[in-house]
């Protein structure tokens, strides 16, 4: 390592640096240009797959929509259950809530990108080494490793949010999935780009703490999957709720909303699991008696209507940011007390 | 390399052909990450089996008592939602085991064993290169086979234990329900260790073989899915324009019947029944009924077995290329020597 260093940067044994002068590598630019050059097959991947996804999306929408609505018609008015066995005929709400998931879900590639090939390969080939020796500061490199595929990220992610958003709202009569599913709730705002800048980061602290490609990878992935899972968990409680109420019946929300709860008011007390329709068998009398001995003075349903979308999608936004922007606060502390330590001797 | 390669060329010690212990030490955590992943697995299925499956069965009763004719009612519907999700979360997660499979072998097994160069170090040590690579297939191939095995029977077991009782269960033509039903799920997660091989040994790269792998099994998935209602002969039902289409199972085609009983396409304008518009148009195409070509669920097994068959087939023409490449890559040194001696 250190006969490296004296050999000096010019012509160095790092392909693509010291190509314009020791100015090169040293500029933040300069080390952007690196990572760019480094990571090409991945930028390039990263492209591809977002043109084709788009193009996927927007062919979707424009063309193969046309069979699948007189299919559907044809379906409908054989009222015949027959409707989802037809082979090699993908509908066009399956084909598109695939999209959807693909869209929702890529940050697991960017997690599995920046834990193995972006930082954990180098690291464990000592090649970040070698960079840090060729007069890139560890702090600039992690900099300059993480804008680079930041900033891809961003402009490929709002791409494609934007591209699903216009082919969802397109043909709604055709969806069968609410605004709350997998496959339309993340794809269809700025939650899916902030799950991807967090798996950037935390696939980036995991590369620095563990050392090596293949478990960072692993422990990457799953780390930003299992944060999603747990976050999707939650996400009805990330706004305040509606909950409307009745005296004399049941109570159902209204048609798009994501009813989370529906129940009798035992005294007034919100109760969901009241066996109060064993009483609608008798009279009327009957039947009331039947309700006063069990308690219940009333019912409700507790949702989210479609408008509180933006309200709990900014505030899920809000805690991966949060996540995230921890995630590389902690990775540039770590570098900083390696690279220090390895300094002193 | 020579130098290294020339040391045990003589074996004098006659020392017996090292067995299988240094692959299991060398890729212990993998081994336990399998050991627990299986076992989460098979009590996710094993819950569901039993206490979940009650349960979802108990709550449709109800539903079918006291909701049907669409009054007010309860039921105990988070028992349903609970019975769909962790059916959906065991399902997605054996359906995706082939392909952690083939990631580990391309990556971890194979592609970081050659990009360090420490399996032509092992080659040096009296393991052949030949028997280097049977070892690292035979006692994955068990342990995998042995695991994805254990867990098809309790899916099979779980779906057959629900099936008929619960409304929303899938129905054993749903895409994932059909393989992780069978042992079509054990020969794609064997192809996954196969194209592990086979993309280690050709790209001698750790990352480009993990995703050369995950290629080979989601290149084998599709050739399943499109070649399994072609694998055995499918039945064909006619009906009557008045009755439109009857049969459900797995779909291969459908159209309208002529009166010469030929196959035309459906113009989509439904039973006669429903539409009576229609009899012009069919009368014009000559229709006198509709066809539908499709597999009951009584060709669940025959079509299991034949694609099984399948993919095992592709399994071992991978493992084939690999030991051919293997040979060829390895052979090069000694053959070039005797072409100089020519």
């Amino acid at each position: 390592m250190t006969a490296v260093t004296e050999q000096g940067p010019p012509g160095g044994p790092v392909r693509g640096n010291g190509v314009d002068g020791p100015a090169d590598g040293r500029t933040g630019w300069g080390t952007a240009r690196t990572v760019l050059r480094l990571h090409r097959t991945a930028l390039l991947v990263w492209a591809a797959a977002v043109l084709l996804l788009s193009g996927w999306v927007v062919w979707l929408t424009e063309v193969a929509v046309e069979d699948e609505l007189a299919t559907w018609e044809a379906c409908e008015r054989a009222r015949q259950d027959f409707c989802d066995m037809t082979l090699g005929w993908v509908g066009y709400s399956e084909a598109l809530g695939w999209a959807g998931l693909l869209i929702s879900w890529f940050f697991l590639a960017v997690a599995a990108f920046a834990g193995s090939a972006l930082i954990g390969r180098e690291l464990e080939n000592g090649t970040a080494r070698l960079a840090w020796s060729q007069g890139i500061t560890p702090a600039r490199w992690l900099r300059a490793k993480l804008a680079v595929p930041a900033l891809a990220i961003t402009v490929g992610a709002t791409a494609l949010v934007l591209v699903y958003r216009w082919a969802w709202n397109a043909h709604r009569n055709l969806t069968y999935n609410g605004w709350m599913g997998d496959d339309a709730y993340l794809s269809r705002g700025p939650a899916a780009l902030a799950y991807a800048l967090c798996a950037l980061a935390v696939g980036v602290l995991t590369a620095l703490l563990l050392r090596r490609a293949l478990p960072a990878l692993a422990v990457s992935v799953a780390t930003s999957g299992l944060l999603e899972f747990v976050l999707a968990r939650y996400r009805d409680s990330f706004w305040p709720a509606v909950t409307r109420t009745s005296t004399v019946e049941g109570v159902s929300p209204p048609d798009t909303a994501w009813e989370l709860e529906n129940g009798a008011l035992i005294h007034g007390r919100r109760t969901p699991d009241v066996d109060y329709w064993s009483c609608g068998d008798g009279t009327a009398a009957e039947t009331r008696r039947c309700l006063d001995d069990l308690g219940v003075t009333g019912y409700y349903t507790t949702y989210h209507p479609e408008s509180h979308y933006w309200p709990l999608q900014l505030v899920e936004t809000g805690i991966v940011l949060a996540v995230a922007a921890l995630a590389t606060a902690a990775a540039f502390l770590l570098l900083r007390r390696r690279t220090a330590t390895a300094a002193t001797p | 390399m020579t130098a290294l390669a020339a040391a045990p060329a003589a074996p004098k010690t006659k020392r017996a052909a090292p067995g299988a212990r240094w692959l299991l030490r060398l890729h212990r955590p993998a081994l336990y990450l399998w050991i627990g992943l299986v076992a989460v697995l098979a009590v996710g299925l094993l819950w569901l089996w039993g206490p979940m499956t009650d349960s979802a069965a108990a709550a449709w009763r109800q539903y079918d008592r006291a909701c049907r004719n669409g009054d007010l009612c309860q039921y105990d519907q988070n028992a349903i939602v609970r019975y769909k999700s962790v059916y959906m979360y065991t399902t997605g997660a054996l359906t995706g085991l082939p392909f952690l499979v083939a990631a580990w072998a391309g990556a971890s097994l194979f592609g970081r064993e050659l990009e360090h160069h420490t399996a032509q170090l092992a080659w040096t040590q009296g393991l052949s290169p030949a028997r280097w690579l049977a070892t690292k297939l035979v006692v994955p191939t068990v342990l995998v086979a042995a695991g994805t095995g254990l867990l098809v029977t309790l899916h099979r077991l779980m779906w057959t234990a629900g099936d008929g009782r619960i409304d929303t269960a899938k129905s054993w033509y749903d895409n994932t329900t059909l393989h992780t039903n069978g042992p079509t799920t054990v020969a794609l997660a064997l192809t996954g260790l196969a194209g592990g091989a086979l993309a280690g040994l050709l790209l001698r790269r750790t990352l480009p073989a993990l995703a050369l792998a995950l290629g080979f099994v989601a290149a084998a998935r599709v050739l399943a899915d499109q070649a399994m209602p072609h694998l055995w002969p499918a039945v064909t039902e006619v009906t009557g324009l008045g009755t439109g289409y009857t049969g459900t199972g797995l779909g291969v085609d459908s159209g309208l019947v002529t009166s010469t009983g030929a196959h035309v396409a459906d113009p989509g304008c439904g039973p006669t029944s429903v539409s009576p518009a229609c009899d012009a148009v069919y009368a014009r195409l000559d229709a006198t009924g509709f066809y539908t070509t499709y597999h009951p669920e009584s060709h669940f097994w025959p079509l299991q077995l034949t694609t099984t068959a399948l993919v095992l087939a592709v399994a071992v023409a991978l493992t084939v290329a690999a030991f051919v490449l293997l040979k060829r890559s390895t052979a090069v040194v000694p053959r070039a020597g005797g072409k100089a001696a020519v």
